[in-house]
């Protein structure tokens, strides 16, 4: 069988001539492989739920996950996609005139990946701790549910001051007030008849409360 | 019991012959360079947004403090920055241009060893800066710009190319040879594709809206996210459906049926229109391209000497079919419909020759 003429050009070198590996640097490499695939699949397997085989090696593969960032449960709007939170700011400026703002602001924070970044502050925040799922999106407006009463984890406090801080700094404001604004996405039905995903009925908040550059 | 001493004698042989033709087997750098330059110039643009807000996100008064960054884990030592040891605003924007140069160097394949190293220890130093502010996009640059680090992704459509073919002359091969760290870390970039997409899976797979199918809605009613209106869907609820659980299953399926030659093609083409579905509609063009340029590294080298330089390579590759079992067949296999069509063609032309 007559072999097919190569395209015109300079010399192509084989795949199958490619230099291989001695087997000792293959061994070597194999059990480098072993390890990191490990470390690849404990990382998602207990993060964020933790499971009991991943406790036990997890204190092993921490310091390559940690320093190699790879630590990350990829769930991907898992368990359900949620609604979104937002958090609202007043600034009081030393005239006493009010300044008000919102991360993420759609028409601030452009291009979209710019917009996502400050969308994740407010997120991140909310997910800090694990608060217990809203109830089923209700057809009537949000009652008030104990969510707008709950008290902030010690590191949601920690990540509002330092949200605050950033305010205070930047616009040279005295004081500034955060507000997490929660908000849910109405069932299929309800759009199709007209409701639309802007709806008063669809928020709610919680106050995070007011910050001054003296606090601690 | 002889028969069980041969099963597992032979169950040994195959695993390590399978073991290291999978890992071991030297290709070409084709695919590789090509998700150096995809993922070089995606790790340049989501850098190079942070200018716009730097100070805002990574000096002194940001918007994470660095005692709140820090504090995320307060035991683990191994969370590195060098952005801990940035105190002043010269020092910070220094550093910020200086970033931005790798990666440019990287996606021109310019000291490409080198700038890869610097890629990944630079794209790891931002996330863990600023916690409260990343996304899938984050995880999936630090996935790429690790495994481009093991590879010689600068070996093809590169500067490095460039100027190595010139010191070398005329004589110089147009294509270096396949090399083994290439396959290497084209494998870890696949199994690691393989196993985002299926933990992706089994996560939904704990949430009631992907189980009962309505979650897409949940996606897309969403406003925050929502960048083009589809709302129009809530009509027509068993479609959403249908691509609530396409999605699942095509997510716990990917690890599997990515491999096969025959089921290949399909996986990889029904991401296009899932993750091009979620940059547009809800505007995470970034994270939808990311991960469509991960599953690139399924895609044969040949395939992509073909479409970027016109070469056809089939007859290396055929070469090269025997050799690699299944999983090679799989990337020759537009190759083989090229080899075939030819046939067909000669045949035909022998025909026409014939009868005229």
């Amino acid at each position: 069988m007559a072999t097919p003429a190569r395209t015109s050009g300079p010399a192509i070198v084989e795949p199958a001539q490619g230099r291989g590996w001695s087997p000792a640097i293959c061994a070597l490499v194999s059990v480098a492989i072993l390890w990191h695939l490990a470390a690849v699949i404990l990382a998602p397997l207990s993060n964020p739920t933790p499971t009991i085989l991943g406790d036990r090696l997890r204190p092993v593969f921490q310091p390559y996950l940690s320093a190699t960032h790879m630590d990350q449960g990829y769930k991907f709007f898992a368990p359900d996609p949620g609604p979104s939170h937002l958090i609202k700011y007043e600034l009081t400026m030393s005239d006493g005139s009010k300044q008000k703002g919102v991360l993420p602001d759609i028409e601030a924070h452009r291009p979209r990946l710019y917009y996502h970044r400050h969308f994740m502050l407010s997120e991140f925040y909310n997910n800090l701790d694990e608060l217990p799922p809203p109830p089923t999106v209700p057809d009537q407006p949000m009652p008030e549910l104990d969510w707008t009463r709950l008290s902030p984890s010690a590191r949601q406090r920690e990540f509002a001051k330092s949200y605050a801080d950033h305010l205070l700094d930047k616009y040279g404001a005295t004081s500034v007030s955060l507000v997490l604004e929660e908000h849910n996405i109405p069932p299929p039905q309800r759009v199709a008849e007209g409701l639309p995903l802007n709806h008063a009925s669809l928020y709610r908040q919680r106050t995070l409360g007011t910050f001054t550059g003296e606090q601690p | 019991m002889n028969l069980v001493t041969a099963y597992f004698r032979d169950l040994y042989r195959a695993t390590i012959s399978g073991w290291n033709r999978f890992w071991f087997t030297p290709a070409d750098v084709a695919t590789l360079a090509l998700i150096r330059i995809l993922g070089g110039a995606m790790l340049l643009y989501t850098h190079a947004v942070w200018t716009i807000g730097l100070e805002d996100f990574f000096g002194a008064n940001s918007w994470i403090s660095p005692e709140a960054a820090r504090g995320l884990q307060p035991n683990d030592n191994f969370v590195w920055s060098y952005f801990w040891l940035i105190h002043s605003r010269g020092a910070l924007w220094a550093a910020h241009i200086a970033a931005l140069v790798v990666f440019a160097l990287l996606t021109l394949g310019l000291f490409t060893r080198v700038m890869s190293v610097l890629a990944l220890l630079i794209t790891v130093a931002y996330v863990n800066r600023v916690p409260s502010a990343q996304f899938g996009l984050d995880q999936i640059n630090v996935v790429l710009a690790m495994y481009l680090m093991i590879g010689p992704s600068g070996a093809a459509y590169s500067l490095d190319r460039l100027w190595a073919r010139r010191r070398e002359g005329r004589g110089a091969p147009a294509i270096v040879p396949p090399s083994v760290s290439a396959n290497l870390a084209i494998r870890l970039m696949q199994v690691h594709m393989c196993v985002i997409y299926f933990f992706a899976g089994v996560a939904k797979q704990q949430g009631e809206t992907w189980w009962v199918g309505d979650a897409l809605w949940g996606a897309i009613a969403n406003l925050e996210y929502q960048s083009l209106d589809v709302t129009w869907l809530a009509k027509w609820p068993v479609l959403l459906a249908i691509m609530t659980h396409v999605t699942v299953y095509w997510e716990l399926s990917f690890c599997v049926l990515v491999w096969p030659r025959l089921t290949r093609p399909l996986v990889l083409a029904l991401a296009v229109p899932l993750h091009l579905g979620i940059a547009f509609c809800m505007g995470m063009v970034t994270f939808g391209l990311v991960m469509l340029i991960g599953c690139l590294s399924f895609v044969p080298p040949a395939l992509v000497r073909r479409l970027i330089e016109r070469r056809d390579l089939s007859v290396d590759y055929a070469a090269d079919q025997d050799r690699a079992g299944e999983d090679r067949l799989a990337e020759t296999l537009p190759l083989s419909q090229v080899a075939g069509r030819r046939h067909r063609d000669a045949r035909f032309a022998t025909s026409r020759k014939q009868s005229g």
